[in-house]
């Protein structure tokens, strides 16, 4: 059992693992940097503690001030969101060994998904598909050259160790691959302590869908469908839906049946994504977040769950409330309000003047905002995820245009300019999306 | 029923001794004397030491630092800070004065330290990390009570500097 959850997060997501939890009836700890004294995570849950200054490495990663924020305040288990601790194995484990729960998936389980390389083979041996490549880390340019040839151009050269695009080169042919090869090794080196650097056939324009699972550890590992996540810019995703509009019922399935065998072949336990590249009517492995994710709302709004609950749930030793993968009920989208610069996409850090929420149904706000709030320039971006929900996509959109248009943040820039001018984009209206469909925004400036 | 002499009686009685009241029952009749509540001075001496409004109070204007601390409270607390270093928690953890439970404190109010010197433990995930002085002179102010748990940032000594 537990019954007070120390949250290692901050921002919106620590608000919603509060909310959770309110629920479930557990107290909650916030832990906060000193550039966090007034965030709203700090003020909303039961009790908080400063645990380190402004910058990340000193408060938020800091394994040691985490764990002794949890033996001070008594707290019996730990969140960690998203980013920040949520994928370090060895946070995973520590929380373990200090006898706190974790709730999160098993330490092992983060680890083999953490190294992209050996992932990628893990699940190909459950006859999950995966784009072809180098099955093992490459030894040198000519052996990389000689995989390249025989899959054909272009591919990508990705490090091992993987994450938020370093390490990362595309190449058109064996010359662009040859000039390539060190400079991926040597980032990769420089990003991840590790060089090793494997490569796999480059789809020029693909869709990102990824499948929501849920393991219970009692023998359920359950798919809760897909989520279209194509509008990406630089990796960052900035809109997502479900369900996806390329996605019908017989692929559904065998989407779902793909992303539980990943899970199942790692013995995964709690909240996990399992990402797919799209192209042409096929679908292939691209990584799995071991963690619940930014996006898991328009989930939770077309299946009708609280994926945090469940969570909870699954920590604490219960089995997940569903026991198969649930139906799909209408189309919801989210749409990530960042502090930036709409045309610039520069991070615009500043104190809220002015905030008015949009009214009506179908409108979720998950925010950590508050009237006067400063928001720090130490930390991501993200102010507030607006999800919409309707009876069909058509309605969402509909929805989608007026919570934006009636959404007010005075004081900093934000991305919801952006996403009205998405919203009325023909190809975002027809779902003709694809990884490269913010392009046009960054050639049309 | 209660005579006027009973009754004047238990008036002095409450109000002697300082009860916060009695009430007597006698063949079906019954009567009740409240005591006079305390004194509001005597209930703004309630509040735990280092509370908030200790550490508002410190922060004061100037004017208002020649009013006298009331006896209860502690009356370093209530001085300015003006002048004084504090030693801060560079970690969050669990305060100790003393390097054993069997040990001496490492320092007292009134020690001279130097900078340098170790004036207690933060515990955090069981290792001891000695916190030091980073300025030498007179401990006047010990904010933590001994085992007590610390934030990143709170205060733990106040020095005078010499």
């Amino acid at each position: 059992m537990i019954s007070k959850v120390l949250i290692a997060n901050r921002g919106e997501i620590a608000l919603r693992i509060i909310a959770a939890c309110r629920e479930a009836g557990l107290a909650t700890v916030a832990v906060h940097s000193e550039a966090d004294r007034d965030s709203l995570h700090v003020k909303m849950a039961d009790q908080a503690i400063c645990i380190g200054p402004a910058y990340a490495s000193a408060s938020y990663l800091n394994i040691t001030s985490v764990i002794a924020a949890a033996e001070i305040s008594g707290a019996d288990a730990v969140h960690p969101g998203y980013g920040f601790l949520a994928e370090n194995a060895h946070f995973a484990e520590v929380v373990g060994e200090c006898g706190l729960t974790w709730i999160g998936p098993p330490p092992e389980a983060i680890r083999l998904m953490g190294d992209k390389a050996t992932a990628r083979r893990t699940v190909a041996e459950r006859g999950v598909p995966v784009l072809p490549g180098s099955p093992e880390p490459l030894g040198s340019r000519e052996q990389a050259v000689q995989v390249a040839e025989s899959i054909g151009f272009p591919v990508i050269l990705k490090a091992t160790a993987g994450g938020g695009g370093k390490g990362m080169r595309v190449a058109a042919n064996a010359r662009e691959l040859r000039a390539a090869f060190d400079t991926a090794r040597h980032e990769a080196e420089r990003a991840f302590g590790l060089g090793d650097v494997y490569l796999e056939k480059y789809l020029t324009a693909p869709r990102h869908i990824e499948v929501q699972v849920m393991a219970d550890g009692q023998g359920r590992t359950v798919a809760f469908g897909e989520r279209e996540c194509s509008i990406q810019r630089r990796h960052q995703k900035l809109v997502e839906e479900a369900p996806s509009p390329a996605v019908n019922e017989e692929l559904r399935k065998e989407m779902c049946d793909a992303a539980v065998a990943a899970a199942k072949a790692v013995n995964y336990v709690s909240a996990g994504t399992v990402e797919f590249l799209f192209d042409d009517g096929k679908f292939y492995f691209m990584e799995m977040n071991t963690r619940i994710q930014v996006e898991h709302p328009v989930t939770e709004a077309v299946t009708g769950t609280d994926l945090l609950l469940e969570q909870l749930r699954i920590a604490a030793g219960m089995p997940l409330s569903v026991r198969g993968r649930p139906k799909l009920t209408g189309h919801a989208i989210e749409f990530r309000i960042n502090a930036e610069d709409p045309v610039t996409f520069a991070p615009s850090p500043g104190t809220i003047t002015e905030l008015y929420f949009p009214v009506g149904p179908g409108v979720r706000i998950d925010t950590h905002l508050y009237h006067g709030y400063r928001v720090p320039p130490h930390y991501d971006s993200l102010l507030a995820k607006v999800v919409v929900f309707g009876r069909d996509r058509r309605e969402a959109i509909q929805r989608g245009r007026r919570a934006l248009s009636m959404f007010r943040i005075g004081g900093v820039k934000t991305a919801i300019p952006l996403h009205l001018r998405i919203l009325d984009e023909p190809d975002f209206i027809e779902g003709r999306l694809s990884t490269r469909f913010m392009d046009r925004f960054a050639t049309r400036e | 029923m209660f005579t006027f002499e009973e009754l004047c009686q238990l008036i002095r009685v409450v109000s002697e001794t300082g009860v916060a009241g009695v009430e007597v029952e006698r063949d079906g009749s019954r009567v009740r004397v409240d005591g006079v509540p305390p004194a509001p001075q005597a209930v703004a001496a309630a509040p735990p030491l280092l509370s908030p409004q200790m550490f508002a109070a410190a922060q004061l204007p100037a004017p208002m630092a020649g009013i006298p601390a009331a006896p209860a409270t502690a009356a370093p607390a209530a001085d300015s800070d003006e002048g004084l270093h504090f030693v801060t928690s560079p970690i969050v953890g669990t305060f100790y004065r003393a390097p054993n439970p069997e040990a001496e404190p490492y320092v007292k109010i009134g020690d001279l330290v130097h900078k340098g010197q170790v004036l207690c433990i933060v515990e955090a995930m069981k290792l001891m990390n000695e916190i030091e002085a980073d300025a030498s002179g007179t401990i006047v102010r010990m904010y933590p009570e001994n085992a007590q748990a610390v934030e990143f940032g709170e205060r733990l000594f106040a020095i005078k500097p010499s």
